[in-house]
């Protein structure tokens, strides 16, 4: 490992006269082969003799599979090969071991591979898997974690009698006593949905054996090392003989984390029939086979004192982990960090059961059982803020931790800008003028009201809510490093290789900004290799925010070495002390003076054929100084941790349900802005991502079968979706990052909902607590609110002396100023379509 | 390969080059574009004519090239977006999609780019209401939109972002 | 381009009478509603197609003796920027351009939409507003045998029209509503672009001295077929437009529409939906 760990290096900024590429507007450096549609996804991909490999999906949610017939589907004319688990070894994977790349015995989600076909166009490799004939024996199906529990259950997974694979529990401090501490208690149940990455490109894999027996794989993994290791197992090959190939992806968001079974089929499929094959999945197959965020029910309960101190949290999650396992079923990690240490709280528990059933299972989704415990936390905060009457603001400010406390979980905040970006967020979007313009109308919440009649049907309301996430990855595997080897040619040209993977998050730009920066060279100098395993040095993978982090981190070290030794040389050269060189626009200079003293090159092949003979090239490996977390879930798993809040502004038109968002503000604590134009990107994508979340989409299941299985019906954000944005970064300087920088690829989707369904709830009076809120869904509550409460009673101001009181608020219908006719639709129709 | 005898010929223009091949009946603008031409800037997003990922220029309309047959396009110019930028010169709206920011994993960006091309066509200096609506047919899950609006604008108040 | 069973694109209506009359042909027109099928399964990829969109005939929009003529190929951006079609029926321009997407708009046409036959087919609730007329064209003893029906005798249920095989629909004809009417048409789905229509809603109505002299009412993704809303027209008919009135038409709207609960919504908000539009839109009218 070299260097120490522990203390990374940081470079002080450079003289003054050395223009900064840090924190500046780069485009990414791939982007003119993308515009120009020649980059080349794995689906663009040929080899020569490449055949073509289909699945076929069980589609029925729960069966033993009584006789596999593939005898007309190897007579069509073109097919090469048809595989079904009686012809492959079947080796387990996944967290919880118990998935196999085909099945034999029986099927636990309508998802599961059944049998494999490779053929000489996709054309035949469709037809052949429609001339399989599979005789099933249906089973009762288990379509619910309710149905999983209950007496005489069918058993998923014969390991695991009681459908129970996994239990988290997690604990500190004292619950009883926090309880007993708080004047405030709410409890509620909230539901997350399902729902799907939908990268814009499908998921596959092209599968390649040399001469020799060597196996190239262009993948679409996010994890090239582990995964290599894991698929090495799977099928049956030492894993020096595996390389990964990362081509261009079409979208990652945590999808390409794990190991899924076309890939391991698509290797068998190139053993036996000798000849790569490409697999490629069809939307719809995509829809149908790839794991979906991890669906949760959480049961919260929190309490505070009168004056706004949060004194416990209760939490139990309910995770239906579907027919295998995948990473959703350790997505309660995260979450119960966010329920230990959004916020300053003294007492915590939390229980999590991970149960088996029928459907289609979860995987890793940005934010990883963040933006889940999220909701529900920051939906409870503000539900404390109304029970105990005070701003929302204040009370998250009032428990806001400081730098340098260290969490019940045991996290370290060195740096913590939540403050910062609660009181940033907050000022941006005028989070009091609104407030109080809001409450100045009758019947908001929180305000003395009475009257249900309505002139107008459009409500407008304000909310906010926070995140708290690692910023420099979470040390979850053995090592959480990643490795750099660098090299500057005789022209100066620098060749970066790093273990990072590139997923259309802008890692590689950053990283050549970082080493352009470091050794004055201008960025298109910058060449950065990061998908070969052949080529690269080990890195564990892109997931945990983590990657400009520790990539940035190794790079700058490695790019540190490289420049010590070209100033080292140039003094020699130049008869100068190191001290008074700094390297800048490719060229040596004077540091006092900034005057030009030679060239970067000529020092350079200065060194290679002088009498030193010596070429600059230099290698890194940088492991973060985190801990794994023991077997209590405690421990600074992260060297620093991300922070945000965003604030959103809504409209909802109470007499058709819809929702609209008309603004997010947000303020997010990046450490320190390395690529200005790809953090915003982060950001903007991150929103439309939670907004789509919070709204609209959701994988629809019934009995265990998808309903929505297409883009008609799984509603993604378009571009008339996307409200006004108002960002900032508030740059608190961690010690820890490359040039102060915090990771942010997961954060910007984390808050999102719950600021939305708050901002809901000061429009309407109404709690969600069950997402996405649709129209209907909206509608159905509205409704029912009307129906529930007495026409002309003022609402009581709750009392803050009260003892613990419930929590649901009467809805109300409000009545705004008079206005004219409904808001009508551009286009000259009346109402939102 | 398909058998002759169950391919039709076709002859239409593409990207200004004369093209002239035999495909089975039923296959796709889009599919004949990636698999016989070997342009495989426009992509398959889910063949059904929603997410945009494949749209062309087709007789200067843009259209999801999924749900086109080959055959349709007899006679009929097709551009895509191989054919926008000549040389080592990106095209105006290429360019500016670069420089916005307005590409993370790329996936869109064909077929954001070709949508564009056909609204500046239409309507040179559109307004950002136009933009979105131009461009709602065109899914993208990375940047959330606002980088490609902002990439549009800076064309249009460019002007000359076509030819 | 080599002739071909497998794909013909026939330049005469005559030719494509023939053609159509071979039993298994499929008549393709915008593919936007078809070719999906075949990708997905759910429609066998036919043995001949047949291309409709070389006819001139059945392209274009005219008006000629206070009538508009529509070509059934007429694609739904044509339509939807038509000047006649925006001059003399702003409502359905307004539901053309409201379909999908750009790129869908510029292949799909009017006669494919309405020979989808989608209950929610977004064009056939201003058609019906404007009592519109479909002619149909059949391989005849000598040429082509032509009938005309009108649009509310044309749908039978969800996908099915009265369209006999190899039955072609040429031409949509309507006179323009009358002079100082009001029209409407609206949407509502999950999100405001790339819907297909949870429920839509249309009316158009003219009043004459305080009281309504002319009512249509068309419903849209809330019965198997796009509906004519006679009850919600005779509540309107005779009467002033007042709150009452409006209220009365809601009613009579709840009561005959026949919405599914599906994968998009349930039937009770459905319900709700099309009166909460139909009364905003009467109100709107109220105050026009």
């Amino acid at each position: 490992m070299g260097e120490s760990a522990v203390q990374p290096d940081v470079r002080s900024p450079s003289p003054t006269q050395v223009p900064t590429l840090i924190g500046q507007r780069i485009p990414k450096l791939d982007a003119p082969e993308k515009a120009t549609g020649l980059a080349r996804y794995v689906e663009d991909m040929k080899l020569p003799r490449m055949l073509y490999g289909k699945i076929l999906f069980a589609g029925r949610p729960h069966a033993r599979i009584q006789n596999i017939d593939t005898a007309a589907a190897k007579a069509l004319p073109g097919v090469r090969a048809v595989i079904t688990a009686a012809d492959i070894k079947l080796v387990p994977f996944g967290f919880g071991r118990d998935n196999t790349a085909l099945k034999k015995d029986k099927v636990t989600c309508v998802r599961d591979e059944v049998a494999a076909v490779a053929a000489d166009t996709p054309q035949i490799a469709a037809e052949a898997i429609k001339r399989i004939r599979v005789t099933y024996q249906d089973l009762p199906v288990v379509a619910s974690v309710a149905d999983a529990l209950a007496d005489g259950a069918p058993v998923i997974n014969p390991n695991v009698p009681d459908n129970t694979p996994f239990r988290y529990d997690y604990s500190h401090g004292d619950l009883e006593r926090g309880i007993g501490q708080s004047d405030v208690i709410v409890e509620e149940t909230y539901t997350l949905q399902r729902v799907a990455h939908c990268c814009l490109g499908t998921s596959g894999i092209i599968a390649d054996f040399d001469a020799t027996g060597r196996l190239t794989l262009y993948s679409l993994t996010q994890v090239p090392f582990l995964y290599k290791n894991d698929l090495a197992r799977v099928v049956g090959l030492p894993p020096e003989n595996i390389r990964v190939i990362q081509p261009p992806i079409g979208g990652g968001f945590g999808s390409k984390l794990d190991i899924h079974p076309f890939e391991p089929i698509c290797v068998f499929l190139a053993q036996k029939t000798s000849r790569p094959v490409r697999l490629v999945f069809s939307r719809q197959e995509e829809f149908l086979a790839m794991p979906t965020r991890q669906p949760m029910v959480i049961r919260l309960k929190s309490g505070a004192t009168k004056d706004g101190t949060f004194t416990f949290r209760d939490v139990h999650m309910t995770l239906d982990n579907g027919g295998h396992t995948s990473w959703g079923a350790t997505t309660p990690w995260i979450s119960m960090r966010t329920f230990s240490s959004l916020y300053r709280v003294p007492h915590v528990r939390q229980h999590v059961d991970v149960v088996y059933s029928n459907n289609i299972y979860a995987c890793a989704f940005r934010g990883y059982g963040n933006p889940q415990a999220t909701f529900a936390l920051e939906s409870q905060v503000d539900q404390l803020a109304t029970e105990l009457g005070m701003d929302p603001l204040e009370l998250r400010i009032k428990n806001a931790q400081e730098p340098g406390e260290t969490t019940g979980q045991g996290m370290i905040l060195g740096t913590c800008g939540l403050r910062e970006c609660l009181e940033t967020a907050a000022r941006n979007a005028g989070w009091q003028q609104k407030r109080s313009a809001l409450s100045g109308q009758p019947s908001a919440p929180n305000r003395q009201s009475s009257t249900v009649n309505r002139q107008s049907s459009v409500v407008h309301g304000i909310g906010m809510a926070s995140l708290f996430h690692v910023g420099g990855g979470a040390k979850i595997y053995r090592s959480d490093g990643c490795g750099t080897i660098l090299k500057v040619d005789d022209f100066g040209g620098v060749t970066v290789l790093t273990g990072s993977s590139e997923i259309g998050q802008g890692s590689e730009t950053a990283i050549a900004q970082i080493v352009a920066q470091e050794l004055g060279l201008p960025i298109k100098n910058i060449r950065v290799i990061n998908n070969d395993t052949d080529l690269t040095p080990w890195d564990v993978g892109v997931h945990a925010s983590r990657t400009v982090f520790m990539a940035g981190n190794s790079a700058l070290r490695a790019a540190g070495e490289a420049k010590r030794k070209i100033i080292n040389a140039a003094a020699v050269r130049l008869k100068r002390k190191p001290a008074e060189l700094v390297l800048s626009e490719g060229n040596v200079l004077d540091r006092a003076t900034g005057q030009r003293l030679e060239s970067i090159g000529k020092i350079i092949r200065g060194l290679h054929f002088g009498a030193r003979n010596e070429l600059v090239m230099t290698t890194d490996f940088y492991e973060p100084p985190s801990t794994a977390p023991d077997d209590k879930h405690m421990g600074n798993i992260s060297p620093c941790y991300a922070f945000g809040t965003h604030v959103a502004e809504v409209e909802v038109d109470l007499d058709l349900g819809v929702i609209k968002v008309l603004r997010i503000t947000a303020a997010h604590d990046v450490g320190r802005v390395i690529n200005r134009l790809g953090i915003e990107g982060q950001v903007e994508g991150g929103i439309a991502q939670g907004i789509g979340y919070c709204l609209t989409e959701e994988l629809k299941t019934e009995a265990g079968r998808i309903l929505n299985p297409s883009f008609t019906d799984y509603k993604l954000c378009t571009t008339t979706d996307l409200p006004e944005l108002n960002l900032s970064f508030v740059e608190t300087h961690d010690p820890a990052g490359p040039h102060g920088a915090k990771g942010i690829g997961e954060a910007p989707l984390i808050p999102v909902a719950p600021a939305i369904a708050n901002a809901v709830y000061n429009a309407t009076g109404i709690r969600f607590t069950e997402l996405p809120l649709t129209p209907e869904r909206v509608f159905t509550k509205l409704k029912e609110a009307r129906a529930n409460q007495e026409p002309s009673r003022a609402r009581k101001e709750a009392d803050k002396n009260d003892a613990p009181t419930r929590t649901q608020v009467p809805s109300r219908a409000r009545k705004e100023a008079d206005r004219d006719a409904p808001g009508t639709q551009q286009g000259g129709a009346a109402t939102h379509g | 390969m398909p058998h002759v005898a169950d391919t039709v010929e076709v002859a239409l223009v593409v990207n200004g080059e004369p093209v002239r091949r035999r495909v089975p009946p039923l296959a796709t603008l889009m599919d004949f574009l990636r698999d016989e031409l070997e342009l495989t800037g426009t992509k398959y997003g889910c063949g059904e004519g929603e997410c945009g990922a494949c749209s062309v220029l087709l007789d200067g309309k843009v259209v999801n090239s999924c749900l086109v047959l080959a055959l349709e396009c007899e006679g009929s110019k097709v551009l895509t977006v191989e054919g926008l930028n000549t040389g080592d010169e990106l095209h105006p709206i290429q360019k500016a999609f670069v420089d916005h920011g307005a590409i993370q994993c790329g996936f869109c960006t064909p077929g954001m780019i070709m949508a564009t091309y056909a609204l500046l066509q239409a309507n040179p200096s559109p307004t950002e209401h136009e933009i979105r609506r131009a461009l709602e047919g065109n899914l993208c899950r990375c940047t959330g939109y606002r980088k490609i609006i902002d990439a549009v604008l800076s064309v249009a108040r460019g002007g000359a972002a076509h030819g | 381009m080599t002739a071909s069973k497998a794909y013909s694109a026939p330049q005469t209506l005559q030719d494509a009478t023939r053609l159509a009359a071979d039993g298994g042909a499929t008549l393709l027109a915008g593919g936007t509603d078809i070719l999906p099928r075949w990708s997905r399964g759910l429609l066998e990829r036919p043995e001949a197609v047949v291309d409709l969109k070389r006819i001139a005939d059945l392209r274009g929009v005219t008006r000629a003796n206070g009538e508009i003529r529509l070509g059934a190929c007429t694609t739904l951006s044509d339509l939807a920027s038509d000047p006649i079609i925006r001059d003399a029926a702003l409502v359905l321009a307004q539901a053309a351009e409201r379909v999908a997407c750009p790129q869908v708009r510029n292949r799909a046409t009017i006669g494919g939409n309405l020979c989808n036959a989608s209950p929610a087919a977004d064009t056939a609730i201003p058609l019906i507003l404007l009592d519109a007329v479909l002619d149909l064209a059949t391989a005849g003893a000598n040429g082509v045998a032509q009938r005309e029906v009108p649009i509310t005798d044309f749908f039978r249920g969800p996908g099915a029209t009265v369209l006999t095989p190899g039955e072609i629909l040429t031409c949509i004809r309507f006179r323009p509503l009358p002079e100082r009417a009001f029209a409407a048409w609206d949407k509502f789905g999950t999100r405001p672009a790339m819907e297909i229509a949870v429920a839509s809603v249309g009316v158009a109505l003219k009043v004459e001295s305080g009281a309504v002299t002319h009512a249509r009412v068309a419903y849209g993704s809330v019965a198997p077929i796009p509906l004519r809303g006679r009850q919600a027209e005779a509540a309107l008919l005779g009467k002033p437009l007042s709150a009452e009135t409006i209220t009365r038409c809601e009613a009579a709207a709840r009561d005959e529409i026949a919405p599914i609960t599906d994968v998009r919504a349930s039937e009770t908000f459905r319900r709700d939906v099309v009166a909460v539009m139909l009364r905003r839109m009467l109100q709107r009218a109220a105050c026009s």
